[in-house]
């Protein structure tokens, strides 16, 4: 890895960490409020890429799990891996290796931009939304012993909000590649 | 801008080190939760609230640190109710009680420093195989603390330049700039680092 990528990875860690800083967004039509920061993911993996996509969150999970209040409201400490939501956190990895993989494969220079657009969608709603319901949602089920589908269906609420989250990490990833494009470009 | 979640003291889990307190968290996790006893899991739940509460902690921050996880716990545990046997539900709630105080526990206890040497030496197989070099992991942690503050400041910034504008200020349209902004520096950080051999390579 050269030091570029070790810079990369660490400011869009950082860039993490001040999304979740900035106050929560609450809609009238959905009772979740919307933190920037679970955003994090999708945006990883499209910005970035599979591999250092998933590097910053691996950096921002250590941050983390060494006691640092990085989470949205000041979360942090191995309290948040230790609860019934630990699945989702660790699944951050994963997600944003998923989410960059697909983007890796569905966007590239010189396409129109409708289909960048559905290239970046595809990607967050894959890789930030079912891979990291795949992981969290059977992980809450283990841990707190509720059924598989009672969990699941729990979950359900929260799709409203992060398909929206999906949305806006499309318009702002593809913003980012028109003007400073950093994902690998596949040969 | 982040302080540490560390809280200074000398109780018992403050003069352990690191390496034991985070096998005896492991441990704990499976001993627990391959153990369905009731009786297990309430002892376990009294030891660690007094480790907890021993660590030094004001009581209003020791239960704002467990609150938030404690409310989800709570929450599964009403809907549980409704699936389960009454018994199984105190022994699965006690259980996840029992280890988000003791990890609680052990995250106040240690500070940043203890940490990142146990996970030096953790990493020094992966660096053996060449995989990675610990030294990055570091300079990775440490570029991160230093550049929060300013990226944040950056965020202020972008959030006025809109409020001067009188335009709303929405995540979409300040998150944007706020990358490339950020990531534009990365080379000349990058090549800041290269000159000054952090690196040696």
């Amino acid at each position: 890895m050269n030091t570029r990528d070790l810079v990369l990875i660490s400011l869009f860690a950082a860039i993490v960490v001040v999304l979740g800083l900035i106050p929560p967004i609450t809609l009238g039509f959905i009772p979740v409020p919307i933190t920037a920061q679970s955003m994090g993911v999708m945006l990883a993996g499209c910005i970035l890429g599979a591999k250092r996509g998933a590097l910053a969150f691996l950096l921002f999970l250590l941050l983390v799990a060494i006691g640092l209040p990085v989470l949205s409201g000041g979360r942090g400490g191995l309290v948040v891996l230790q609860g019934p939501s630990g699945g989702f956190i660790l699944g951050w990895v994963v997600a944003a290796f998923v989410t960059g993989l697909i983007a890796e494969r569905t966007v590239r220079e010189g396409q129109a931009e409708t289909r960048q657009f559905v290239g970046f969608f595809l990607a967050s709603v894959l890789g930030g939304i079912v891979v990291l319901y795949a992981i969290g949602v059977p992980w809450i089920s283990f841990v707190t012993g509720t059924p598989l589908l009672a969990a699941a269906g729990g979950s359900l609420v929260f799709i409203p909000g992060d398909l929206l989250k999906a949305a806006i990490a499309t318009l702002a990833a593809r913003a980012v590649y028109a003007g400073y494009p950093l994902l690998p470009a596949r040969a | 801008m982040l302080t540490s979640l560390h809280i200074e003291g000398n109780s018992l889990l403050h003069r352990l080190p690191v390496r034991v307190k985070l096998i005896a968290l492991v441990a704990s996790s499976i001993v627990l939760f391959l153990s369905s006893s009731l009786v297990l899991q309430a002892i376990a739940f009294a030891v660690a609230a007094t480790l907890y509460l021993s660590v030094g902690l004001p009581l209003k921050e020791a239960l704002k640190r467990v609150g938030f996880v404690f409310l989800t716990i709570f929450f599964l545990a009403a809907v549980n109710l409704f699936l389960l046997p009454v018994s199984d539900v105190a022994a699965l709630t006690l259980r996840l009680m029992a280890l988000v105080l003791f990890a609680a526990a052990v995250t106040a206890t240690t500070t940043i420093s203890a940490f990142m040497d146990e996970i030096t030496i953790l990493l020094s197989p992966l660096e053996r195989l060449g995989w990675l070099k610990a030294a990055d992991v570091s300079l990775a942690l440490g570029l991160v603390l230093r550049f929060v503050p300013d990226i944040f400041a950056r965020y202020e910034a972008i959030r006025e330049a809109h409020r001067a504008r009188g335009l709303p200020v929405r995540p979409l349209t300040i998150i944007g700039p706020l990358i490339i902004l950020t990531l534009k520096d990365a080379d000349t950080i990058a090549a800041a680092i290269d000159a000054r051999g952090f690196r040696r390579q």
